[in-house]
């Protein structure tokens, strides 16, 4: 049952004979499986840069988005917040600029307000293959390293413990004023990891972080797909 | 619309051949020990003996040595080229000349002449194998050559085999043990699937001395025939085996390994010790995820996954066994300490609150009845302090019994000090002549210990367990732990295997349900 629009995108990264897939191209085969994602447009021109900037609003945010580019805070390729035509337009040359010359285009999309990030992802075990991952996201995934994995397919019962097994389950849960995280789309979503996992042999590795509570909902605001 | 269509049935499809998958998956499962690979292994009715002599400092020498030591009732054929006797035991020079077909055949032979042998195994007719002898896969290409030749064989005859590169299996039900050393204490309930050999021949006298035993004893070694999981399965129907303790270096087959445990965990549960690798990161990935997914991190997820109680050392995996194989279905976590000081008392209450447990407070009623019973000294907080008590029966069975019919308690957790050195003390004290002594202290300890001991089946639904600082070979206590009670040297292992058997039997339920 692998979903057509997501083998598409990974037989062309493939036989490009690239060992990642950018992006815009991660979050298109996330989106297939129904993994909520940021809402974005790549732009590789002017025209393009208007209309994205009319379909996604602001505040937006503007990333260097190509399948060679790892790094991209590092290399100046992410602008937020921006607020205004005049400073997307400015962004979309300075990104174009740094991007020296490597294949892609400016990435443009919503910026997702939260303060909570959690980490999703899949590792290819040799013993026990695809094996998904959850945790707490951005800079505390290296820092605390608190994550729990599960070897798919995952079951509902599966996805809800490992949600219970991190130290820092209690971001979950309504603290400081905020809401508390719609666990269901949680558990859906690290089925559908896993099941990406089943469904490509050739996926060895994702990551999904941070995955932004935007008040109650997760959403994917960065995703990282390594091919074998 | 059409494609819609489509997609329906190719959906309905779909969620059927999962059915029937699933249907395939549940037959696979043996049902009984009669159709595991191992069952001629682990009860064999007799045995060819190759690699003993009279020599007693060669292995196979020792390793006959302890099968005759516990008194196996099998036949046992030792084959020896120029011997006419091992042992005691007539020798044949061949295994062509033995009188039948040996159910099993023990092969402890220099590397370079078990293909061979094996291979003669296979004319005779036997049909399975434990391979001792090393120098296979884990000796370097050429070892790992001879180890395919070895697999060559076994196919050929449809032999299946232990090893090489094993110390075989340990069945003390059928006084079976070939393995190094001496085989202590009775039978047991604890069965064993070890990746090191040294585990099922060197812990018998750790388990007797926890109040233990094993029900069989697995080492697989190469695992070139039968692996971790057979074990896994045969454990799993063993109904000498009330838990499985599996040690674990590496799983190779791990869809079938997470199938078999998610299985029998629904009958009885599976504690695992794996020592792969504590540091992550070996893998050299390009995500966070795969940064992150050391083994270790695998295992804790899969280990949960399939119900698997994580053991962090080979202490705690035998006290989770003792708990898991002694003690009933707690009703929650909630437990009640009596004890008659005050340290070992809030030590343990410290222990139960690290482990996850709750001390809840004794009802009134049970304050009430208390009373007449305890000093006034005493507190009846919990945990019950009686302080110094003079009246020990009551301390053994009234007390504990109103603890225990106390509606805040699932469990109960006691403190044992009851020396025989000090009852002797007073006994003298008391005017008892020097050889009444022993008899009457002997007298006075049981019947404290079946005064204890029955109010297992008074609440038959509430854990009893007990923790002393005292040797566990002292009357009382190794009394109570040959008679299933379980008894731990410190409250923090006590108090951890209390909460291993809840863990257990919480996510039994959940996998139970999650499965309708």
């Amino acid at each position: 049952m692998k979903n057509e629009k997501a083998a598409k995108i990974i037989d062309k990264a493939l036989k490009q004979g690239r060992k990642t897939l950018s992006e815009y191209e991660a979050k298109q085969v996330l989106a297939a499986y129904g993994i909520p994602v940021t809402k974005e447009v790549l732009a590789r021109d002017k025209t393009a840069l208007e209309k994205g900037l009319k379909k996604i609003g602001f505040p937006l945010v503007m990333k260097g988005c190509s399948a060679d580019i790892a790094h991209k805070t590092e290399k100046g390729l992410i602008h937020v917040d921006i607020r205004t035509a005049t400073e997307a337009k400015k962004a979309f040359r300075e990104i174009l600029a740094g991007m020296e010359g490597y294949e892609g285009g400016v990435l443009m999309q919503e910026m997702i307000k939260g303060r909570r990030e959690l980490v999703m992802g899949l590792t290819r075990d040799p013993q026990f293959g695809p094996c998904v991952m959850f945790g707490l996201g951005g800079i505390f995934t290296e820092i605390l390293r608190d994550v729990a994995f599960r070897r798919a397919p995952l079951e509902i019962r599966d996805a809800k413990e490992m949600m219970q097994e991190i130290k820092g389950r209690k971001i979950l849960d309504a603290v400081r004023g905020m809401e508390a995280a719609d666990q269901k789309m949680l558990v859906d979503m690290l089925i559908s990891v896993g099941r990406i996992g089943l469904d490509f042999d050739d996926i060895m590795e994702i990551d999904l972080n941070p995955v932004i509570l935007s008040g109650s909902k997760p959403v994917v605001v960065d995703a990282l797909i390594v091919l074998k | 619309m059409k494609a819609s269509l489509d997609f329906e049935e190719e959906s309905f499809f779909q969620g059927n051949t999962a059915i029937l998958t699933a249907a395939i998956r549940k037959e696979e499962m043996i049902k009984s020990i009669k159709e595991s690979p191992l069952y001629s292994i682990v009860n064999p009715r007799s045995i060819a003996f190759f690699g003993a002599s009279n020599n007693f400092l060669r292995m196979g020498s020792i390793m006959l040595s302890s099968v005759q030591e516990l008194g196996y009732e099998g036949k046992i054929y030792p084959v020896h080229q120029k011997e006419k006797q091992v042992r005691g035991l007539t020798a044949y020079r061949s295994i062509m000349d033995l009188p039948e077909v040996p159910d099993l055949a023990v092969i402890v032979l220099p590397t370079a002449i078990v293909c061979r042998t094996l291979e003669e195994c296979g004319k005779k007719g036997i049909r399975h194998a434990i391979i001792v002898s090393g120098g296979f896969r884990e000796a370097g290409p050429e070892g790992a050559a001879l180890q395919k030749e070895m697999e060559a064989v076994a196919r050929q005859y449809g032999i299946r085999f232990l090893g090489p590169n094993c110390l075989g299996i340990a069945n003390p039900y059928i006084k079976l043990n070939p393995t190094t050393l001496t085989a202590e204490g009775p039978p047991g309930f604890v069965g064993l699937a070890s990746q090191s050999g040294s585990f099922i021949t060197q812990m018998f006298d750790y388990l007797h001395r926890n109040g233990m035993g094993f029900s069989a004893a697995l080492s697989v070694g190469n695992e070139a025939s039968i692996d971790i999981v057979d074990c896994l399965e045969y454990l799993g129907v063993c109904p000498n085996t009330k838990v499985i303790t599996l040690y674990i270096e590496g799983i190779t087959r791990g869809e079938a390994f997470v199938r078999a445990a998610k299985n029998i965990i629904r009958r009885k549960p599976i504690v695992a010790l794996y020592v792969g690798g504590s540091e992550a990161g070996k893998h050299a990935g390009r995500s966070h995820t795969g940064s992150l997914s050391g083994p270790n991190e695998i295992y804790d997820g899969v280990f949960r996954q399939c119900g698997i109680i994580r053991a962090q050392s080979l202490t705690e995996m035998f006290d989770y066994a003792l708990a898991l194989g002694t003690l009933p279905k707690p009703k929650g976590n909630r437990v009640i300490i009596q004890t008659h000081s005050g340290g070992p008392g809030a030590t343990a209450a410290d222990a139960c609150g690290r482990a996850g447990l709750r001390l809840p407070p004794l009802s009134a009623q049970t304050v009430e009845k208390l009373q007449p019973m305890i000093p006034r000294t005493a507190s009846t907080a919990n945990p019950l302090d009686l302080t110094y008590s003079l009246n020990s029966a009551e301390s053994f069975f009234d007390i504990p019994d109103l603890l225990l019919g106390d509606p805040n308690a699932d469990m109960l957790l006691a403190y044992f000090l009851s020396p025989g050195i000090f009852v002797d003390r007073i006994l003298r004290e008391m005017g008892v002549s020097e050889e009444e002594i022993p008899k009457t202290r002997n007298k006075m300890l049981i019947d404290h210990a079946e005064a204890f001991r029955s109010l297992v089946k008074r609440h038959p639904d509430k854990p009893i367990v007990g923790f002393t600082y005292r040797s566990l070979q002292e009357g009382m206590v190794r009394y109570l732990l040959d008679r299933a009670i379980p008894i731990y040297q410190d409250p923090e292992r006590a108090a951890r295997a209390m909460a291993a058997v809840l863990q257990y039997h919480r996510v039994r339920e959940s996998i139970a349900t999650s499965d309708v």
